[in-house]
């Protein structure tokens, strides 16, 4: 019982991130019918911005402000780091391929992806880097789940993500600009004869579904240490396949995406081995697609004939 | 699209890429060439290890080094490019000569090791070349020098992968092999006691034999052995600690990143394992600190050596700090210049092959590492030695006797 909480706790954490990177893909996805494959690099830029961040405050060990404001500056960074890296990404390598087939800005996305990659190994080296958290938050500290200990920084990824997940959908559900993104995603062309501005909302989606990165960013930082210029490949993956898993296009598509891909890597670790983790993500996906191609909780696609 | 906005977009996007390449750090460049000025304000010699020949009058030639100056394993690099740096600055002060430098930055990614190794083999001013440091690297570039010729000249200042000599007729390497590293791992476990051991390798060639020999060692000695594998991309190893059963006795670790050994590490504390490390060379680093573990390395510090106090004192004036990385390389370049120094007292124009001839001969009685080198018809030391090394709770190591 405690080895299955464990690896529970370690799925869930795993899982919180991954489903807060899908959630870009999936509104990217949702309104624009595009895989935005640079979104693992803006995940990392994320990640480069709060260790920015935290190096200006004095590092880990020398910190010039409380921990926790040293935590939210360290979000907000990267909130703004990535978001604009997303925004500008959807002006200038997908806007102007808009009306354009549908696999140049599937080709554009992929360049974008190696293009930030580049640009971070030139900015930053490949040097990885260390958050150093243990010296934040000492890892004793935490709380007693049954017969296991979490720590303190799991427990603040794991609510972080469902908090930013429900104001997610809150806002998604309940506000005004919600609801033109649910609009776009529907029907972009009757979307915009009703007058909505198609271009503010992809904006906004780009926006949001980037900051959500960046904060993911922050968070692989806090928990497992090292960044580093090519985290954001294989993190993308994942992400993309939790979102593929959930159903993409879909907001809780993508967050139950993201926990079964990273309840699905802790069990594989713990209960085969750690070299078939990819073996099982993967095989995963491909059995999702083949018996329901529109994901877990996607909506098959309607076509008039 | 109008050819206007086109125009736009290739504008901005050149634009982005020259403020990324403005922002970027210099030591990303895969190659730079430096010139060994001859060192104005240090002199210095390694006790009783440089060759007596009379310095004649002109000597060119060109000494490659490459190594991970940047990347996952760049306090390595860094390390290793300023011994190299300074032992050469040094051999041309003494000498009067002003021997070329170029240098290769691989990332500590193979493939850039193969190009870099291309390069150099472009460029015939280079006769020989000091690096690369991993094993997966060293192999990458060893198969280009290999096929484009024999007679290149490359000393590895810390490759350790057992037989890798043996498939180049070039390689050297002033490091032992793994041969020696293994035995010390696992006799050390079953010295004390150990019933249970979890090896976990990274997937690099390296590691991957190292943890099969210490594991067929262990396992010869009763000892219950795990294996798993991680690639080095991974940074979370909490499903993997979670398997690790509490009565463990040890986790060996033949890791090249040692920073992924710190997460490991934390992760233990934090699901209360209690299992303690043992860490291969490549964990050697001060990315790894957790106290009462222990790391293998394959020299000794140098600084516990009398006889290489002038060497490291006129190190450490020029450059912030050292580790058991640095050393090895001021030998492979010491090699290598005796090397071309004698081919010219010959009267010779030091070329690849006449500079390999004599780099087999090399018989250095004494050197800053604290033995004698010299090397088999493989490349290999004919004496070579592994250490192990607990650390302290300052972070400093001590030797285990």
């Amino acid at each position: 019982m405690e080895f299955f909480l464990q690896q529970t706790v370690n799925g869930v954490t795993l899982g919180s991130v991954y489903a807060l990177l899908a959630l870009g893909y999936s509104m990217v996805y949702g309104v624009l019918k595009l895989l935005n494959f640079a979104h693992g690099e803006v995940y990392m830029f994320g990640a480069f911005a709060g260790y920015g961040v935290l190096t200006v405050l004095g590092g880990a060990s020398a910190l010039s402000v409380p921990v926790w404001l040293a935590i939210v500056l360290m979000f907000l960074a990267a909130m703004a780091t990535s978001s604009a890296i997303g925004v500008a990404l959807e002006r200038f390598a997908y806007r102007p391929l808009r009306e354009a087939t549908r696999i140049a800005p599937l080709i554009s996305a992929i360049g974008a992806s190696f293009f930030l990659q580049a640009s971070a190994l030139l900015m930053f080296t490949a040097n990885s880097r260390t958050y150093d958290t243990p010296q934040l938050i000492e890892i004793q500290t935490g709380i007693a789940l049954g017969p296991i200990r979490v720590w303190m920084v799991r427990i603040l990824v794991i609510v972080s993500a469902v908090v930013l997940m429900i104001l997610l959908t809150l806002w998604v559900n309940r506000t005004r600009l919600g609801k033109a993104v649910r609009a776009v995603s529907f029907d972009r062309e009757a979307a915009a004869m009703m007058g909505i501005d198609v271009d503010k909302v992809i904006v906004v989606v780009f926006l949001i579904g980037s900051a959500l990165a960046g904060i993911g960013g922050v968070m692989v930082g806090l928990v497992f240490g090292r960044i580093f210029h090519l985290m954001g490949f294989v993190a993308g993956l994942k992400a993309f396949t939790a979102a593929v898993v959930g159903g993409i296009g879909s907001i809780p598509g993508a967050m139950l995406g993201g926990l079964l891909i990273g309840l699905a890597e802790a069990y594989t670790t713990g209960y085969i081995s750690s070299t078939f983790q990819n073996v099982i993500v993967f095989g995963l996906l491909i059995a999702v697609l083949l018996v329901r191609p529109s994901g877990l909780l996607g909506r098959p696609e309607l076509v008039k004939v | 699209m109008r050819k206007g906005s086109i125009r736009h977009i290739v504008a901005l996007l050149l634009a982005l890429a020259l403020v990324a390449a403005a922002c970027g750090d210099d030591s990303a460049d895969t190659t730079t060439a430096t010139t060994a000025a001859p060192a104005a304000t240090t002199t210095t010699q390694a006790a009783d290890t440089t060759t007596t020949t009379e310095a004649p009058m002109a000597c060119e030639a060109t000494i490659g080094f490459i190594g991970p100056i940047t990347g996952p394993v760049a306090f390595i690099g860094e390390v290793q490019n300023n011994w190299f740096d300074y032992a050469i600055d040094s051999f041309n002060a003494e000498t009067g000569y002003d021997i070329q430098t170029v240098i290769g930055d691989n990332q500590f990614d193979p493939a850039q090791s193969g190009t870099i190794a291309a390069q150099f083999l472009d460029n015939s001013d280079i006769v020989a070349t000091v690096g690369p440091a991993g094993s997966d690297q060293t192999d990458a570039a060893g198969a280009v020098f290999e096929a484009g010729d024999p007679n290149f000249t490359f000393i590895s200042p810390s490759s350790t992968r057992i037989g890798i000599t043996d498939k180049y007729n070039g390689m050297f390497r002033t490091v032992p092999s793994d041969t020696d590293q293994a035995p010390l791992a696992a006799d050390f476990m079953i010295g004390e006691g150990a019933q249970k051991v979890f090896i976990v390798d990274d997937q690099s060639s390296y590691s991957v034999a190292l943890a099969d020999l210490v594991s067929a060692a262990l396992e010869a000695g009763n000892v219950a052995v795990t294996r798993e594998s991680v690639s080095q991309d991974v940074t979370d190893f909490s499903a993997l600690v979670a398997t690790i059963d509490a009565d463990t006795d040890f986790i060996y670790l033949p890791w090249q990143v040692a920073a992924n050994g710190q997460i490991l590490s934390n992760q233990m504390v934090e699901q209360g394992k209690n299992a303690v490390i043992v860490g291969s060379d490549g964990m050697d680093s001060g990315d790894f600190t957790t106290p009462g573990s222990y790391v293998a390395g394959f020299a000794i510090d140098i600084a516990t050596l009398p006889a290489s106090a002038e060497v490291l004192a006129g190190f450490l004036a020029q450059y912030p700090d050292t580790n058991t990385f640095g050393p090895p390389v001021y030998v492979a370049a010491q090699v290598i210049y005796d090397a071309i120094v004698r081919v010219c007292a010959a009267g010779e124009v030091p070329d690849r092959a006449n500079v390999q001839a004599e780099v087999r001969k090399t018989d250095l009685a004494e050197t800053i590492l604290g033995s004698p080198v010299s090397f088999k018809a493989n490349g290999d030391l004919e004496v070579g030695q592994f250490f192990l090394f607990q650390i302290q709770d300052d972070g400093s190591k001590t030797l285990l006797p």
